[in-house]
């Protein structure tokens, strides 16, 4: 408890913490630099297979990588036109 | 005699990689290998001066690439230490001057020369970066606790493994005063930013400034912090694998704690 209590005190915020933390959000960053080539790539195979379930409005489709403070996604939006029949 | 090519490198530049080059090769030979430093840092050669061999540059590794001199002609034998030898760099050439396959061809002849070859690369992730690892057996990452060298040396780390090397990494100029002021990065921090094996930490040292002033290795002064670490990360790499790996002393004074304690201090 007294340790706790002393920890309170002496923890403030300083510049290490923050050059680990911007270190970290940086590395993760840097990685998920992802190049045209690779992109392009991925938005085709994407369509592929969606085009197996679903008709797509290939002109309107976005691919992109969305970076946020805490998470990184990758969103992919295209509208639906139909719903293929499954062939029997 | 078949030697072993160690490559060090940093990504950033003046993190520390000349010296660390030179003393671990010198601190190699006085565990008893014959070593050869080569500097690959074409056109912004340091090995030369650094280790007080300026004066004795007949040839460099951009002559033996070529083939217009021998390796044991441009090899410069060290004036303290036994074994020792340096193939400075040539400071006229440009970095494009070499090729890959070029350095693979002298690096074949260096291995059956040498126990040790511990090649200097230069800073940054180009051509000259390239030739620096294309024959490496063994890579070192060099860094400093400050997040433009960990950055850059998270990039060098994923070049490295990508060539299928498993690099390991020095923590250089560590300040112990700082880290326990929250100023500064620990090799904790770096290392769990980083996750790699690690090598050696070598602390912050003003002798290293004074070594390469006069051109004397830093590893044969005994009152020198960095030159023992680095000693210490040469038997490391000369197979005492499992030496202890001495921490900095993270000291925190009675009266900081104190002050810290009743707040006059940050």
């Amino acid at each position: 408890m007294l340790s706790g209590l002393f920890k309170r005190f002496t923890t403030k915020k300083n510049s290490r913490d923050d050059a680990k933390k911007r270190l970290q959000f940086s590395l993760i960053y840097d990685k998920l630099e992802v190049n045209d080539t690779t992109l392009t790539d991925l938005q085709q195979d994407i369509v592929d297979v969606i085009s197996k379930y679903f008709e797509i409005d290939t002109d309107s489709l976005e691919l992109k990588v969305k970076r946020d403070d805490n998470v990184s996604a990758l969103v992919f939006n295209t509208p639906i036109l139909h719903v293929k029949r499954k062939k029997t | 005699m078949e030697g072993k090519i160690i490559v060090v490198t940093s990504g950033k530049g003046g993190v520390g990689k000349t010296t660390a080059t030179s003393s671990i090769g010198a601190a190699l030979a006085l565990e008893g290998n014959r070593v050869a430093i080569v500097d690959m840092d074409i056109g912004l050669r340091n090995l030369d001066v650094v280790m007080g061999l300026e004066n004795r540059i007949v040839f460099n590794i951009v002559d033996v690439v070529q083939g217009r001199c021998k390796v044991e002609q441009a090899a410069i034998r060290d004036r303290r230490i036994e074994n020792l030898f340096l193939i400075p760099a040539s400071q006229s050439d440009n970095k494009d001057v070499l090729t890959t396959a070029g350095v693979e061809r002298v690096a074949k002849q260096l291995r059956s020369k040498f126990d040790f070859i511990i090649m200097d690369s230069p800073a940054g992730i180009e051509r000259g970066f390239e030739n620096s690892v294309v024959s490496a057996d063994e890579a070192l990452v060099i860094c400093t606790p400050d997040v433009s060298a960990v950055r850059d040396a998270d990039r060098v780390i994923g070049l490295l493994y990508a060539r299928s090397l498993n690099p390991k990494l020095i923590v250089n100029r560590i300040e112990p005063a700082r880290v326990v002021r929250g100023e500064m990065l620990s090799h904790e921090d770096v290392l769990e930013v980083l996750s790699i094996d690690l090598v050696g930490l070598v602390p912050m040292d003003e002798k290293v400034l004074i070594s390469s002033n006069t051109g004397t290795p830093l590893v044969l002064q005994n009152d020198s912090k960095a030159g023992m670490a680095f000693r210490q990360i040469a038997r490391r790499l000369n197979g005492e694998e499992d030496l202890p790996i001495e921490m900095p002393v993270y000291k925190t004074s009675m009266w900081h704690k104190l002050s810290k304690t009743f707040g006059l201090k940050q």
